[in-house]
């Protein structure tokens, strides 16, 4: 647990110290920024505006570093030759893998959390305390982000940077029109189709779960149950990704 | 017992459907506890191959590794052994002093006996006043010395070194020769890989030569020299590679010699 | 190493029986709890929702703007297909639907002289409404809205009356109420009007209730048979 502790701190450290992160969150707090100019519209649709700009930004932001941090972990460490001191270490391709995860998933959070806050704050400032509602979304988003983060971290494992963006990009997008291929399912007749719809629709990760937000915004409540079981598949298909990963890494030669 | 014992060591790289590289082919040598033995041969010849192998970073195709009586991924075997890399790289954005506290945490080493080793090392290696500038600051020779002090971080019974003076200044050079004699001194156990002569002839006890993946010789620099009837090392060198290639022509089964 | 690193792909390929239980359980609680995002198979715009995907919210509230910009330049017509796409993006946002149909029922209705036109527009903002209630049956928002718009624009009382009927069976401002009330007499239910009025006395139109209680009681209630011998019409 020591070992993979020091890599995710490193892992973290290295990001904290790099531009990318920076450009990226004021970028996002621009977007959400932009929001608050639209006082001209009715009250309760500007704060419609400004929790739809800023639950979209935090997800596609997020995404976005969540992607490029996965990859950096792995491929990055490869092209620039630091994995060959650290694989000659006392520390297990595994540990490495998850201490990887570990790290990338701290900047993935700090990145949101900030984004968040600002969000939380523009909100509290035109006198809308945020309910329970948005935080619900937000948490969902967060797991959301570990979620891509850790799927990326497996495709880098075995894929270049080139294909692990396109898949990872990819996955993001059918991730969340995968409802609307559940339902075009659902209407098929042909009994083969249908089963290896299902099929894929099941292993495809399904980001789609977790957007609440269509609800959330218009205060509509959602169960905690849903929340829960939504996590929990979060958390599922993470163990699934860095087990992925682990497999290909060990199998890997630098 | 041998510190570090190869056997049969053979790695083939699949590089399409149909075509294979042998990158080493049965190799088999033995490092014994103390010395400095040295890895020789031209670019392509296997040594870097060998020593990816030695550390885990390879599988190989067959054979086998005992280092310390343990095979090359043992955890507990890897904390003994200390590595610098052909040409390191580095995280740019820590410093001197964050690099050896990162690896040194690897390790598995307590704070202080980190703190106290990096003020040591950073000494050693005269970098004590770089501790703190960021590695992309660093000149080459600076990271390369980072990168030996680096290897030592946790005071290694082998150091496994892969070129450590490609790209050395004459003094860097001479340098990192005096650094190793007194290492040697200090009880470590050496296996450098270089493709410099004259490097190896002044610091290794034993030697051994690689040649398109295949070990044609090892033994002591002065047995070899009278074996071979070479004057110097680069007489061996040349004499020993011709010998492999009329073998390899004639269709003689090519062994190495020790 | 090699031998056991199998069983990392092993357990990973294992969870995904139970992750498929789950998304299962998570597609119910979806439907359950209206979180479904719904596949409108409308030509032109199936495209734009496979880009769109979870920038649903954003491109609903850049639609508005635009709307807000139409109407203040005053392009009645062309503000139409906008109130289709944004509740088409977000079908729970109840202000579309409750504008669009005002707008229909009411603004473009005023716009036109032809009675025919008038008659068109005014049903298109009743479908419009009821579009919205499928999207939005627990909410009394649309049902007043239409409920509104039949009482004031179309004086269908018996229509009016349905869709308040609903409309106070959820959380509502105590005006849904009081307007209920109102209904019933214009449609002859005498009767429930009173029943009406009595409940809305313990709200906040209380002067209201016990006014029209007394109209009631001294004079008559409200029906169409009365309007029509006091020379009464609904204002347009």
């Amino acid at each position: 647990m020591g070992k993979m502790w020091v890599i995710a701190t490193n892992t973290f450290r290295e990001a904290l110290r790099k531009k990318t992160l920076y450009i990226l969150l004021v970028v996002a707090l621009v977007a959400i920024g932009t929001s608050r100019f639209f006082s001209f519209l009715a009250a309760q649709d500007e704060l419609k505006m400004i929790k739809d700009v800023s639950f979209a930004t935090i997800e596609f932001f997020g995404a976005i570093l969540a992607i490029f941090t996965a990859m950096g972990g792995v491929s990055g460490e490869i092209e620039k030759k630091t994995i060959y001191t650290l694989l000659a270490k006392p520390i297990t391709r595994k540990n490495f893998i998850i201490g990887k995860f570990l790290g990338q998933s701290m900047v993935i959070l700090l990145n949101a959390i900030l984004i968040s806050l600002f969000f939380i704050g523009l909100l509290i400032s035109k006198k809308a305390v945020p309910d329970m509602e948005i935080y619900k979304s937000l948490l969902l988003i967060y797991i959301e982000l570990l979620m891509i983060g850790a799927i990326s971290l497996a495709v880098a494992t075995f894929a270049t940077d080139a294909f692990n963006i396109i898949l990872s990009f990819f996955l993001f997008i059918t991730g969340n029109l995968s409802v609307y291929f559940k339902q075009v399912i659902e209407r098929t007749e042909n009994i083969i189709f249908k089963g290896l719809g299902y099929m894929l629709y099941n292993i495809i990760p399904n980001y789609e779960n977790f957007n609440i937000r269509d609800q959330v915004v218009v205060g509509v409540n959602v169960s905690w149950q849903y929340v829960g079981q939504t996590i929990l598949y979060g958390v599922m298909y993470i163990v699934i990704a860095v087990l992925v990963g682990i497999y290909f890494f060990q199998k890997r030669e630098v | 017992m041998p510190l570090l014992k190869v056997t049969g060591l053979s790695k083939v790289f699949q590089l399409g459907r149909n075509k294979t590289v042998t990158a080493l082919n049965n190799v088999n040598f033995e490092v014994e506890d103390g010395e400095i033995f040295g890895i020789l041969g031209p670019n392509g010849s296997g040594k870097t191959t060998c020593l990816k192998l030695l550390l885990g970073i390879l599988f190989p195709t067959e054979g086998s590794i005992s280092i310390m009586g343990k095979n090359q991924f043992d955890v507990e075997a890897k904390s003994r052994i200390g590595f610098l890399p052909e040409n390191p790289y580095y995280y740019e954005y820590l410093c001197g002093t964050e690099v050896l506290n990162f690896y040194g945490r690897l390790f598995g080493m307590p704070k202080g006996l980190i703190k106290e080793r990096t003020e040591y090392l950073l000494k050693l290696v005269n970098l004590q006043d770089a501790g703190k500038l960021a590695l992309r600051h660093y000149s080459k020779g600076m990271l390369e010395r980072i990168g030996l002090a680096s290897s030592l971080i946790n005071d290694p019974k082998i150091l496994i070194l892969d070129e450590p003076t490609t790209g050395l200044d004459p003094i860097g050079c001479k340098e990192t020769r005096d650094l190793l004699v007194r290492l040697k001194e200090m009880g470590k156990t050496i296996l450098l890989s270089s493709h410099f002569l004259s490097e190896v002839e002044r610091v290794c006890s034993r030697i051994a030569i690689f040649h398109r993946g295949n070990l044609l010789t090892t033994g002591s620099l002065s047995s070899l020299l009278n074996q071979y009837g070479a004057d110097n090392l680069e007489d061996l060198f040349v004499k020993s590679i011709e010998k492999y290639d009329v073998e390899l022509e004639s269709g003689k089964p090519v062994a190495a010699t020790d | 190493m090699k031998n056991k690193n199998w069983v990392n792909l092993f357990i990973a390929v294992l969870l995904y029986i139970p992750v498929g239980f789950l998304q299962v359980h998570i597609d119910y609680r979806r439907k359950l709890e209206d979180l479904e995002a719904r596949l409108m198979l409308m030509p032109g715009q199936v495209a734009g929702s496979l880009v769109l995907s979870g920038f649903r919210g954003v491109a609903a509230d850049l639609l508005w703007l635009n709307i807000e910009e139409l109407w203040h330049q005053g392009h009645t017509y062309k503000l139409l297909p906008m109130f289709e796409s944004v509740a088409w993006l977000q079908p729970r946002y109840i202000t579309v639907w409750a504008v669009g149909g005002w707008h229909m029922a009411y603004n473009i209705y005023a716009s036109t002289q032809d009675q025919k036109e008038k008659k068109y527009w005014y049903e298109q903002g009743a479908a419009f409404l009821k579009k919205g209630i499928a999207y939005n049956p627990e909410q009394y928002d649309l049902y007043f809205e239409l409920g509104w718009t039949y009482y004031n624009k179309g004086e269908d009382f018996a229509n009016a009356v349905k869709y308040l009927e609903k409309a106070v069976k959820f959380p509502c401002p105590d005006y849904v109420k009081s307007l209920l009330a109102h209904a019933y007499e214009n449609n002859d239910q005498v009767d429930k009007a009173v029943e009406q009025w009595t409940r809305v006395l313990n709200t906040g139109f209380e002067s209201v209730a016990k006014r029209a209680l007394k109209v009631i009681r001294e004079e008559g209630a409200f029906t169409p048979t009365r309007r029509r011998r006091l020379g009464m019409g609904m204002e347009d």
